[in-house]
């Protein structure tokens, strides 16, 4: 090896290489979608599902004769959960695959890095990240959230907290922007209302115990404490609450409980811990088909992933706005449509095939997604149905709709 | 095509700087330095901070190189009692509390919120041309960098770092203070991974906490190690190496068959790794090894 090997003849090989293998035969009319999901990474455990999910619902597009003629394409990759390595990988979908779309970006910081370079080159970007900037900086409608973003589960848990009958809420919070977001805007919705918090502490990830901070709080005597971090942060502390003899209540999000939460903690600490989360419709049909496509392709049950059924929505809403916005249509004019086929005043349609026959026929469209109704707000963000659950004897069970 | 190409060559200019300062400590001085990201984050915060509160992105660079400099001198006054390993010990640590420093002082830095939207330089050129003039400018930072580290490199200073590298008696011995230099060094270093870290800011526009893990600092050194420490050349081709292995590996897909799209994610993670440890195998010098040691 000499010393003239430089970087320069090793982009040259780089170059020559990708351009041998990265121009494949594309049809003029496909539409092409970049699926950008966190397969490795924090978000392994959704990011597969999102990606097989994507795939499989551009297959059932194309089944039906794709959208408005053009035939759906999925070029998939990895985020690794991480914003350096999607920032590249975005570069690579958007210039070297020539992607229309990216969608199923999932931390708020991956959209976050990527969304100036979708804005630039006028690419749909469809996330389920939740950082309240990913909402301002969207002032073109490229954009859609389909998680419900902190504002709505903030309200979602001030709801339960009220109709629970609570007058003392104390607030404890992972330190992250998503946790912190949801119990400020709880705090928010309480104050509002006329309540009053009694405490309010941030905590660390990744702690062995948190007792100090639990009596901190206890200390206030609140009656419930709105409890707003992930799985493993979240068992330590209902486990140290009960060897404490806490009597406050504990309110937690969905995505930090669910059967794992049961299976640590057994029946007698879970008794009682109340969670609120959104509910996919899971008998509407639209749901069905995305369970069915799920389970054939993961060989588990779809509702275990709540983000695969929103990035199956994403890929029909979005071949229903370009079935709607014609062939011809550019981004704008599709990303204008998105609204059109998804809000409340249309007829409602559970399935592309359906949403498709009918917009033929020059009807107003609703698609009830399989992960929620799918009304989006002002800010481009799907407002999804939230249910109250709780644990009872060893039972996670639901108990009502929020409103 | 091009304008991907354009983005792997900032990338390889910043993760080059970033290597280039690590060479100086590791390469030429012998300093086990496993905190470097710190002063990556030191840069990347200074300059965003500063040109999100309306001051010129030049200004913010230079602020953001200089703060590193300076972060990199207490921590140098530590580094003068300790031998390698323990010094490797301290600096990751440092790096790691400088992170949660950026996590926690909200005020300043939005936790982990992180910082978006900020400034490009050459907003006014069409984005792919603001790309290549980017490129350039990070091509010229290395370019500089590269002739000064070579000035330096063939100056008494260069020989008495490399002494301190191979005998550190042997340079007390000679009168001169082995202490003075660690500092200067790793200072010098500091600066240099400062500047990669403004440029990476800027080019981003979005940071936040957790993109100034330990992996960073871990991928300077497989660039330095891939590429031969003690070498400025070795540098260069080392990072260039690593972006090549990164991103090369996702035009995997177009030529194995039978792999789904999200096997694939993890195949590619595995090809890094096996790439790496081949490559630790056969060729544990580095591509471009350093002459002046046998």
């Amino acid at each position: 090896m000499t010393v003239h090997f430089r970087s320069t003849t090793l982009l040259g090989g780089i170059a020559l290489a990708a351009s041998l293998i990265a121009a494949p035969a594309i049809g003029q009319e496909a539409y092409r979608i970049g699926a950008l999901n966190p397969v490795t990474g924090a978000g392994n455990t959704y990011g597969s599902g999102m990606q097989k999910s994507i795939i499989a619902a551009a297959a059932e597009v194309n089944a039906a004769g794709g959208a408005a003629g053009r035939k759906l394409e999925v070029l998939a990759e990895d985020g690794q959960t991480s914003a350096e390595p999607a920032v590249l990988a975005a570069k690579k979908l958007i210039e070297v695959n020539k992607v229309n779309a990216i969608l199923g970006t999932w931390s708020s910081s991956v959209s976050l890095a990527i969304q100036p370079m979708t804005l630039a080159s006028n690419i749909i970007l469809m996330h389920t990240s939740s950082a309240p900037t990913l909402f301002t900086q969207n002032q073109r409608n490229l954009d859609w959230g389909f998680q419900s973003g902190s504002k709505y589960n903030g309200r979602a848990m001030a709801a339960a907290v009220k109709k629970e009958g609570f007058t003392k809420p104390a607030i404890m919070s992972f330190n992250n922007d998503a946790a912190i977001n949801n119990v400020g805007f709880f705090r928010k919705a309480w104050e509002a209302a006329g309540g009053k918090i009694v405490a309010a502490l941030t905590y660390e990830p990744k702690r062995t115990s948190y007792r100090s901070e639990l009596q901190k709080v206890l200390a206030a005597k609140p009656d419930v404490i709105a409890l707003s971090g992930y799985l493993p942060d979240t068992t330590i502390i209902l486990r140290e609450a009960y060897e404490l003899g806490a009597t406050a209540k504990f309110i937690i999000p969905d995505w930090a409980a669910g059967p794992a939460l049961l299976k640590a903690l057994g029946p007698d600490v879970s008794q009682g811990v109340l969670v609120y989360g959104t509910v996919p419709n899971i008998a509407g049909a639209a749901f069905k088909t995305y369970s069915a496509a799920y389970k054939k392709a993961l060989n588990t049950s779809g509702e275990e992933n709540v983000f695969g059924a929103q990035a199956y929505d994403m890929v029909i809403s979005l071949a229903l706005a370009i079935e709607k916005a014609g062939a011809s249509a550019d981004n704008v004019a599709i990303a204008k449509e998105i609204r059109a086929v998804s809000n409340p005043d249309g007829e409602k349609v559970t399935s592309f095939a359906e949403g498709k026959a009918a917009l033929k026929a020059g009807k107003k469209i609703n698609y009830e997604g399989a992960s929620g109704p799918l009304d989006f707000d002002e800010d481009g963000n799907a407002v999804a149905d939230f249910a109250l659950f709780t644990y009872d004897k060893g039972q996670y069970v639901k108990r009502y709709l929020l409103q | 095509m091009l304008p991907y190409l354009v983005t792997i060559a900032i990338m390889i200019g910043i993760y080059g700087l970033l290597t280039l300062g690590l060479n100086l400590q590791y390469g030429y001085t012998g300093l086990i330095n496993f905190g470097h990201v710190a002063f990556f984050a030191i840069g990347a915060y200074t300059s965003a901070l500063i040109s999100l509160a309306g001051y010129p992105i030049a200004l913010g660079m230079a602020a953001g190189t200089v703060l590193a400099f300076l972060a990199a001198y207490p921590l140098g006054l530590l580094c003068l009692r300790l031998r390698a390993d323990y010094l490797a010990i301290v600096t990751l640590s440092f790096s790691e509390i400088i992170r949660t420093v950026l996590i926690s002082e909200e005020w300043l830095t939005e936790g982990t919120q992180g910082l978006p939207g900020i400034p490009k330089p050459f907003s006014s050129l069409s984005q792919g041309n603001a790309d290549l003039a980017y490129l350039a400018l990070v091509a010229t930072a290395m370019l500089v960098a590269i002739l000064l580290m070579w000035r330096l490199s063939h100056s008494p200073f260069g020989r008495l770092i490399r002494a301190v590298r191979d005998d550190e008696d042997a340079v007390r011995a000679v009168g001169k203070d082995p202490a003075q230099l660690k500092i200067k060094t790793l200072m010098l270093g500091a600066a240099l991974a400062g500047l990669a870290g403004a440029f990476y800011a800027h080019y981003v526009g979005y940071i936040s906490p957790d993109q100034f893990l330990p992996l960073v600092t871990f991928y300077a050194w497989i660039a330095l190690i891939m590429g031969g420490a003690g070498t400025i050349t070795g540098a260069i081709v080392g990072s260039s190496l690593l972006l090549f292995i990164l991103e090369g590996s996702r035009f995997l897909r177009d030529v194995v068959p039978f792999v789904s799209e999200v096997q694939m994610a993890s195949l590619r993670l595995a090809v890094i790794g096996l790439g790496l440890v081949l490559f630790m195998l056969y060729r544990p010098q580095g591509l471009i090894p350093d002459r002046s040691q046998s």
